[in-house]
This record gives C-alpha cells, structure tokens and sequence, in this order.
C-alpha cells in the first residue's frame, strides 16, 4: 500500500480540532485533580483516623475501578440514581479530576512521608503554625520529590482521555474513527493521531522537567 | 519565678511510661545538663517543654504559660524555647542565611532587610559569616550545627534546647560547637542541654541531672557530683561515658 500524506492533510483540522479538546479536557482535570489529590495525600498523610480513612476509601474506590467503568457511571447512571443530568465534556472532565485526583493523592502522601519529620519538627519548633511549615518547608521539598511520578500521571491521564469515545466526546480519538469511517485511510489517521498523542505527551513531560530543574532542592 | 516548671508530668507512649511523675523548676540563667542511660526519657523531657511531645499528666509551665492548654499557646512557647537537633535539621533548600532568616521573616514577621541584617549578625557571632550563601549540603556537621544554633537564637527565644547537639559530630568538629554554647551560656543564656559531654557538664553547668527510667535520680552541682558521687549507678554510669 502507499502511504498517502495528503489524507492527512485533510484530515488534520479535524483531527486538530480533537486534539485541543482532548488537551482541554486533560489540563482541566488534571489541574483540580492536582488539588484534590494534595488534599486527599494531606488527610492521608497527616490526618486523624477518620480523616485519612475518608480519603482512603476514595482513593480505593478510584484506583479499584476501571476509568472507562467510572466515566460510563457518570454520564449513563448518575442521571437515574441521582438525577444528575451533565454533557459529555463535563462528564469527561469530571472523570479525569476524580480518577487523577486518587492517584496523585498517593503521589503526595509518598512525598510527604518521605520528608525527614526533623524538618517539620524543625519548622513548628521556630513556632510556625504547621500549615507554614508545610508551605514553606515540607511541601516544596516534597513537591520536587513528586515530579517524576506526577510526570507520569499526566501522561497517562492524558491517555486516558481517549476512553472518552464511548460517551462521545469528540476528542482526538473520536475524531480520528470519525475520519477513518469516511475515508478507510487506517494507516495514515492512526499514525497521524498516535503523532498528535506522542507531541502532546512529550510536551508535557518536558514541561515538568523544566520545573524539576528549575528547583534547586536537594 | 521559674522559667520552666514541671509539675508530676508523665509522658507514655503507648504502654510505655517515659516520664513518670517529673518534677523540676528551671530558673533564668540556670544552665542545666542533662545525663543518663539511653532510654531514660532525658530527650523527651526536653521535647516536652516545646511541645514536640504531648504530656499524658501533669502540668507544664514555660514563661507563665501551659504546655496543655492548646492553640496558639503552643506557638508562643515555642517561640519562648528555641531548639537545636542532634541531627541539625536544617533546610535544606535554603541557604544558611536563608535558614537563620527564615524564624524572623515567617514568625515574628520582621521584613526581608530586618531579618538577613540580623541573620548575617547571628552567623558571624557563630564564625559562620563568610557561609551565609552556602547551603546545608556544602557545610560540614559542625558548620550545619553552628547554623542551627543561630537559626533558634534568631527568633530571640528566653530558653535554649539542646537535644545531643554533638552527638552527630565527628570528635574533632564537636569543640566548635561547644564552644559556639559556651559563649551563649556566658552571656546568660538560660540552657538546658542533654549530652554525653561530661568536660561540658564540668565547665559550663550549674546544674547536673541525672535520669533513669522516666525519673530524676540525681540533681546537683556538676563539680561536686562528678567529683564524688554517692549514687551508684550514676558513679557506674559516669564510668562507660568518660574516656
């Protein structure tokens, strides 16, 4: 067979189109589960019995379950159990934040624990109330000890958007089987899609690593 | 009137009593050693006095304040006691300027020039002025320690805390630090320091304590106590820690 690069080039507006949805929807939930995984790794890290058990179920219900099971959940059942009726996208996004969110949680409360406690006991001894001492001593330090396995969370959760096809959303790999159906061109949209995928990814793994150098931590 | 006062204070981990039923009185000025076997709770009766450890009995008084009653009580006296650790804990991220401005700035809210004046004062009183833009990584023990000590001195506390503050030392680093408090103590500091160093006992102490299993056995003038001690197990003691 011949590989036709012109396909491509008709394709890639759409296919772009996808992409940007596809990176949308990462950013956002990645950027509130960061949050919510920094609060789940504190409670867990930090918190009473109960505290960290509250955080503990949520993360093993996340972590125990398949994304594409949590998303169908959301989109498909949550209208009939509790009459939460929201689009695909938000319904995208909402997935990427809770299922992100328990992952890094586990990123954070690793980090954390691994912090030497004489620094924190360090910090309150100066006497710093402790949620000084945790943004100014514990928590840079354990910030840099995450970017590598938060570099790898991203990545796979940028991946994971592409499970978004089976409610619908048109993200990057929903727009390259739309494509594909008209024109039956395999070879060049998936290789054109695992392109814009590969781009998107080392983008933000060289994003994280410029951070990684920038602090100038142990 | 006492700076700190123990009163019947008992301190458990668990099922173990660590300190049981302490009683003592620190006045101003006093420069209190503290010795004893491993285990006999002398590392946490100073972790005590800044509320590192919670008490399960008793009271602590520190300042006139507290140790049980909670919120920013807590803070205050920690600001009141500063502390130095065996293992130096400095922070790492931060230079040795950055380490010993970093109580002023954040605690007493003193602005950036206030603090780095007063730090860069603090470090050359511990000979460590040309190290202010190192970090900890690029001191050697002795330095981290001397670091230490002014990064506690910077938040102007009434009390100074030494838990083992050589221990970590090699021998030939351990006089520099020494030194640094022996200085502190002949400007008055008042100090309680727990070590194995019995020539500083000796030389800077007003007063030596000896603990054994969550109590104070011993509590007396360092000269004389080490000269001749009536108290077996501390005479057996002082045995194993003077070369």
């Amino acid at each position: 067979m011949q590989f036709d690069w012109s396909v491509i080039l008709e394709a890639l507006p759409q296919l772009l189109k996808g992409a940007q949805l596809t990176l949308t929807i990462a950013v956002i939930g990645l950027g509130i589960g960061f949050l919510i995984g920094c609060v789940a790794g504190l409670m867990r890290a930090y918190g009473n019995s109960i505290i960290s058990l509250v955080a503990f179920a949520y993360i093993e219900l996340i972590r125990g379950t398949p994304i594409i099971v949590q998303v169908m959940f959301i989109y498909f059942a949550l209208p009939l159990v509790a009459d939460i009726r929201i689009d695909p996208v938000t319904a995208a996004i909402t997935s990427i934040t809770i299922n992100s969110g328990a992952y890094t949680a586990e990123i954070v409360r690793g980090a954390l624990l691994s912090i030497h406690p004489g620094l924190r006991e360090a910090g309150l001894s100066l006497g710093l109330p402790a949620w000084k001492v945790l943004t100014y001593v514990t928590g840079p330090l354990a910030f840099r000890r995450m970017i590598p396995a938060l570099g790898n969370q991203f990545i796979i959760s940028l991946k994971d958007t592409s499970v978004f096809i089976v409610i619908g959303v048109g993200e990057l790999t929903r727009q390259g089987q739309e494509v594909m159906a008209t024109n039956f061109r395999a070879v060049e949209i998936w290789s054109a899609v695992a392109i814009l995928y590969f781009i998107m990814t080392t983008v933000l793994a060289s994003v994280l690593r410029g951070i990684e150098k920038r602090m100038r931590i142990l | 009137m006492s700076i700190i006062e123990f009163k019947n204070v008992t301190k458990r981990f668990g099922s173990v009593t660590i300190l049981d039923g302490v009683d003592l009185a620190v006045e101003p000025g006093e420069k209190i050693v503290l010795i004893g076997p491993s285990g006999s709770g002398k590392s946490t009766l100073l972790r005590c006095i800044n509320g590192l450890e919670k008490i399960q009995g008793g009271d602590l008084i520190v300042d006139g304040r507290s140790i049980t009653e909670g919120g920013s009580n807590i803070r205050l006296i920690r600001q009141e006691a500063g502390m130095v650790f065996q293992q130096f804990n400095l922070f790492p991220q931060m230079t040795a300027l950055e380490n010993v401005a970093f109580g002023p700035r954040r605690v007493r809210g003193s602005s950036l020039a206030e603090a780095r004046d007063q730090a860069n004062e603090l470090l050359a009183r511990v000979g460590l002025a040309e190290r202010a833009s190192h970090y900890p990584s690029e001191l050697s023990g002795g330095q981290q320690q001397r670091v230490a000590i002014a990064r506690a001195l910077a938040v102007r506390p009434k009390v100074m805390l030494f838990d083992e503050p050589t221990s970590a030392l090699d021998p030939e680093l351990r006089h520099e630090v020494l030194q640094v408090m022996q200085s502190l103590a002949e400007e008055g500091m008042t100090m309680i320091v727990v070590t194995h160093e019995i020539g500083f006992a000796r030389q800077v102490g007003t007063r030596l304590i000896f603990m054994e299993n969550g109590h104070i056995s011993v509590d007396g003038n360092p000269q004389e106590m080490l000269a001749n001690t009536d108290n077996p197990r501390l005479r057996d003691f002082l045995r194993h820690v003077v070369p």
